[in-house]
């Protein structure tokens, strides 16, 4: 089967929801099969077109063999199997991930952070050192 | 009480390639070969479809896959597992007891379903 046929089955397969891992296993078993199809045919005395097109055509239609795998639920990976657990999950990862999104920010910043707590720290003591001299000449 | 037969319509392709792999382990067009050697061709399908089916097997815990490379190429062979033994037996039982019923219905005798 020539390559463009099995990127479209790898594109009907991947969109319907089907495991990475036997997207995969089904391609490479495919194309195996198909080499020795055509093997076959081309020992049998049919010349090169001919071979490919019975390999082609013994090995089904790709749009029914799309519809075959895909109507094997335990094929399929989480998300496509349990759609709304796997919503769920998300949302609750998502949920899960927001309090960790500034300390995670904080993480990758931490030299700019460092800098900027410096300044400020050293501000806040000028500014207050200042503030309670002024205090201190009024008072007195 | 009355037997529902759902392998009666989709166990077939399970039961052949179980039994193709009862004999020995094999890859996807051996047993394609086997299955259409051993049933004089009846059944005809695609023979992609053979690999959806596998991997539900594979998937169920009835048969066990494993990669070899054979004279540069990669092959997947198959082999049956205790729990593919067990659903091999269940699955020849379930159709010869079914396969017996519509014989009894072609045949025009009635009453139950007799052991093939």
């Amino acid at each position: 089967m020539p390559d463009d046929k099995f990127e479209q089955l790898r594109f009907e397969l991947t969109r319907g929801g089907v495991a990475q891992v036997y997207v995969e296993r089904t391609l490479l078993e495919l194309s195996e099969h198909y080499a020795d199809l055509e093997s076959a045919a081309l020992a049998a005395g049919f010349g090169a077109d001919e071979a490919a097109r019975r390999a082609r055509e013994a090995l089904g239609d790709e749009h029914a063999l799309a519809a075959a795998i895909l109507s094997r639920r335990e094929l399929l990976c989480f998300e496509a199997r349990h759609p709304r657990v796997a919503n769920c999950l998300h949302s609750a990862a998502a949920i899960g991930a927001i309090p960790g999104l500034p300390l995670i920010y904080c993480i990758e910043h931490r030299p700019e952070l460092a800098r900027w707590g410096v300044a400020f720290s050293l501000a806040v003591t000028l500014v207050g050192g200042i503030l309670a001299t002024l205090d201190w000449l009024i008072v007195v | 009480m009355a037997q529902t037969n759902p392998p009666f319509m989709s166990g077939v392709p399970e039961l052949l390639v179980l039994r193709m792999l009862s004999a020995r382990e094999m890859y996807g067009y051996e047993i394609v070969k086997a299955m259409r050697l051993i049933t004089g061709e009846a059944i005809g399908f695609g023979e992609g479809v053979i690999y959806p089916v596998l991997h539900a097997l594979e998937e169920t815990g009835a048969v066990k896959a494993r990669r070899k490379a054979v004279n540069g190429r990669e092959r997947v062979y198959y082999s049956l597992t205790i729990k593919g033994k067990r659903r091999l037996e269940h699955l020849s039982g379930e159709w010869r007891r079914v396969s017996a019923g519509v014989n009894s219905a072609l045949t025009g005798t009635t009453g139950e379903p007799q052991d093939a």
